[in-house]
């Protein structure tokens, strides 16, 4: 097995290292970063609980080759701030439940409420339509990004 | 697996006609890592072309839009070059997947991939897109409806790649219409789908048309008999219902012996006919003909 | 009245930051000192005599054990009701997806290697996949026993009598697939020795406290010395109440003594866990001119795939709520459970009781058509009330709000 050197940014913190060419960025993240809040439901695009944000995008990080990261910025769930106020509407609306979509889904909203603060109910349906949840139903999650956003807003959510 | 990540086109022209058929070209992967992992694909190298600038993008030039292989899904539906006249193009790029899928995934991925259900390639077919297919010390140019061969295979030399994909800039009586049937709003794989390319004049007359099916068979494909049938006709629900029932036709004859030959020759008069509606409503600025 | 503090308040999950935060663990998310890996090798027919052979795998660089039947130390076999399974498959398989042997390596890429190693001698053997099929007596045989395996009867009235006074009988058959839970986390475990040398698995489970018994007979020692943790569970909705990967890390992590770890991809998933029944259903459903139920008779058949799980308590509610939530003086019930080579089936949300509605409320909207009355009035003219009596003889006392349920429904 050959080995890359990539340099990559997660979460803020530069990092440079030796990947295997055919490591997917998932497996880099979790297996070797123990960065264990991306999880893999499907390992085929599917499902999007692996979902992180790569160059201000979210991507399924079980379809990008860790070679194809280097040079880039990535966030993962581990970055996002202790007192979001996704995180924390996300827990006040119960949405959630079994927890394994629930990073992927905080990092979805998180991707639309960072261009688009005032979303539509189809806008946040569409925003988080590559992340398949078999818990809630998703009214409990839509609702919980449409709070964000009131907040995010200046509202208090209600 | 050797993974190389070229700093320019020259580059990966280098590696292709170092390596040829052993080394994949890599830009989304939404496919391709699939079928890594799958064993159903196992090169040499893999030639990874997603952040390669050179490749990427959307451009006009005095006479065509020309959009790159490395293009993804996103960017198209963002593009502000492409117009409204052109919404087709955009609805089908934006019915590719999920936005995780379609911030990776590419249109050149789609066209080269050939897969009979590839989301942009039938509005890029009603477009009549030309490739531009390069080579180390090599350029051709070839048009999309020429291009596929089989299912899953397009006309490419191991050590050629996609470097451009360009059409002709609609004008303000055209447009081009999209429609899709899947099984779910998210993540569907086309069941069936339609672009029409779509001028008329003042009086409703079709001055030009062109239809491009999405899995219906091997690859994506024009449907020339319907095209011939509505061209310099006056567009009223006459003549869209006789193309309806002579696309049923053509569709059940190319299909038959299989189990989904009837399904799909009913449901793509439907799927053709809200396709067409779509393009009409671009080159009118209305809809005279969905009643309800 | 001092005011409730918890009851009647949205209270917050007491998990969930952990889980918006990612800091959750999932059995996937445990990493060991010193860990293997495990890949289980499994069938890929329905219905086979196996000759294993596991030498060529077991000679790899890196692969420490392959474990087969031989290596159980004590009870090759679970189940929560009828002990059909086996924990690897010894003599034949019985479906697509019976583990047959468990690879540790050192890591995983080395147990994927191996999976190529493995030789599996199928002789195959006729299979029966349609229950009605395997009803018959000259059908294949999954278990050295009748395929069916759970007959459940309700008998309440005279139906034969009851059908001659009915002014309209609709009788239909009505089919629902398998269904599966698709719960969003694979299965995945660790298991190890602890200090005091008994083995701590470490699952996502519905029921720790029988894994800890099936363990504990599959390794021939104590319960006692079968620690079963479990972490947080990525949905389950009864597709974790059989046993997947718990006896195999056990019995890996007792004979090599170091942790062990296995993570399943999707697609094992798909055929490692059980699925919701497939039924079959008959029905025969009579009422008088003015809608009033009379009669029912009804055949429920349930495809329990190659292993009985929960079949006859799934079988016998669906046999029980047969009825739907209708009074009907005279009933007739049978509803069986049948082994087939299908994956196989067990709890998933209703139990048993969600495949029946699609056949009784189906016949309602039917009856309704026939008599002219709307799907409302037929409804309101039959539903459980309070003192109702079902057909299994229970009252139903205390609060049935049924009627008004449907009278709201009125408005729609």
């Amino acid at each position: 097995m050959i080995l890359k050197k990539i340099e990559v940014n997660i979460n803020g913190r530069d990092y440079c290292l030796d990947v295997e060419e055919n490591l997917r960025l998932i497996d880099l993240l979790r297996d070797k970063l123990k960065l264990t809040g991306t999880k893999e439901g499907c390992g085929e695009g599917e499902c999007g609980a692996c979902t992180v944000i790569m160059g201000g995008k979210i991507v399924n990080s079980c379809l990008v080759l860790a070679f194809q990261a280097d040079k880039s910025r990535i966030i993962t769930i581990e970055g996002i701030e202790e007192d979001d106020v996704i995180k924390n509407s996300f827990i006040e609306e119960g949405a959630v439940q079994c927890g394994f979509c629930t990073p992927g889904m905080v990092l979805a909203a998180k991707s639309l409420l960072d261009k688009n603060l005032n979303p539509t109910e189809e806008e946040i349906r569409e925003a988080i339509s590559g992340n398949l949840c078999r818990c809630t139903g998703y009214n409990k999650i839509v609702s919980a990004v449409k709070k964000a956003a009131k907040l995010k807003r200046g509202g208090d959510g209600e | 697996m050797e993974a190389i990540k070229p700093k320019n086109l020259e580059e990966v022209l280098e590696y292709k006609s170092k390596y040829k058929g052993d080394a994949k070209i890599i830009a989304g992967g939404t496919d391709l890592i699939i079928k890594i992992r799958k064993g159903e694909e196992n090169p040499k190298a893999l030639i990874d072309i997603s952040s390669l600038n050179e490749l990427k993008g959307i451009r006009e030039t005095l006479e065509y839009i020309e959009i790159g292989p490395a293009t993804t899904f996103t960017e198209i539906c963002e593009c502000i070059l492409l117009n409204k006249n052109l919404k087709g193009l955009k609805d089908a790029a934006r019915s590719v997947g999920s936005p995780q899928i379609r911030n990776r995934g590419t249109v050149g991925g789609n066209i080269c991939n050939a897969s009979p259900a590839a989301d942009t390639v039938p509005p890029l077919l009603a477009l009549d897109s030309i490739l531009v297919i390069e080579g180390k010390g090599k350029k051709r140019e070839i048009y999309l409806k020429d291009f596929f061969k089989d299912k899953g295979r397009g006309e490419l030399e191991g050590d050629e790649i996609l470097t451009k994909i360009k059409f002709k800039n609609p004008l303000k009586n055209q447009g081009l219409g999209f429609y899709k049937l899947g099984l779910r709003k998210a993540l569907a794989i086309s069941r069936l789908s339609f672009a029409v390319f779509l001028e008329i004049d003042e009086m409703n007359r079709i001055e030009i048309v062109r239809i491009a099916s999405g899995a219906i068979g091997k690859f994506p494909m024009r449907e020339l008999e319907v095209e011939e049938y509505l061209t310099g006709r006056i567009i009223n629900e006459n003549t869209i219902e006789e193309a309806e029932t002579l696309l049923e036709r053509v569709i059940f004859e190319r299909l038959k012996g299989r189990q989904t030959a009837k399904f799909k020759s009913i449901a793509a008069k439907g799927v053709f006919k809200k396709a067409l509606l779509n393009a009409l409503y671009l080159c009118k600025g209305v809809n005279d003909f969905e009643k309800n | 009245m001092n005011e409730l503090k918890i009851v009647g308040k949205s209270i917050n999950k007491i998990d969930a930051k952990d889980k918006v935060d990612g800091s959750a663990i999932y059995p996937q998310d445990i990493y060991l000192e010193n860990m293997a890996f495990g890949v289980t090798i499994r069938s890929t027919r329905p219905h086979a005599f196996i000759k294993v052979d596991t030498k060529e795998a077991g000679k790899i660089d890196g692969v420490l054990k392959v474990f087969t039947y031989k290596d159980v130390p004590g009870k090759n076999h679970h189940g929560v009701v009828l002990k059909d399974h086996e924990v690897f498959a010894s003599k034949k398989v019985r479906r697509i997806g019976d583990p047959i042997a468990f690879i540790v390596a050192e890591t995983k890429e080395i147990a994927e290697y191996a999976k190529n190693f493995i030789k599996v001698e199928y002789e195959d053997i006729p299979a029966v996949f349609d229950p009605e099929e395997a009803m018959k007596e000259d059908s294949p045989k999954v278990h050295d026993r009748d395929n069916v395996f759970y007959h459940f009867k309700i008998r309440r009235g005279d139906v034969e009598k009851a059908f001659k006074e009915c002014h309209v009988i609709v009788e239909n058959v009505y089919k629902v697939p398998m269904v599966d839970h698709a719960f969003l986390q694979p299965e995945a475990g660790v298991a190890f020795l602890d200090e005091d040398g008994r083995v701590v698995v470490i699952a996502s489970t519905q029921y720790p406290h029988f894994d800890q018994e099936e363990i504990a007979e599959s390794l021939g020692v104590n319960k006692e010395m079968v620690r079963v943790l479990t972490p947080a569970v990525g949905g389950a909705f009864g597709g974790r109440e059989d046993i997947t990967v718990q006896i195999h890390l056990a019995i890996a992590a007792l004979t090599l003594k170091r942790p062990v770890k296995t993570v399943y991809s999707r697609e094992e998933s798909f055929l490692a866990h059980s699925k919701r029944h497939a039924m079959k259903m008959y029905y025969k459903t009579g009422a008088l001119k003015d809608g009033t139920l009379l009669a029912l008779e009804a055949k429920i058949i349930g495809d329990s795939g190659a292993y009985a799980s929960w079949a006859m308590n799934v079988l016998r509610k669906s046999a029980v709520h047969a009825t739907g939530p209708y009074y009907i003086p005279n009933v007739k019930v049978d509803s069986f459970a049948v082994y087939t080579n299908n994956p196989f089936t067990g709890a998933m949300r209703g139990f048993g009781a969600t495949q029946v509605p699609i056949a009784y409320e189906q016949q309602m909207d039917i009856l309704a058509e026939k008599l002219g009355l709307t799907p409302i009035e037929i409804r309101l003219k039959n539903c459980f009330r309070e003192g109702s009596e079902t057909a299994t003889g229970q009252v139903l006392e205390g609060f049935v709000p049924l009627e008004r349920c449907i009278e709201e429904l009125k408005s729609f």
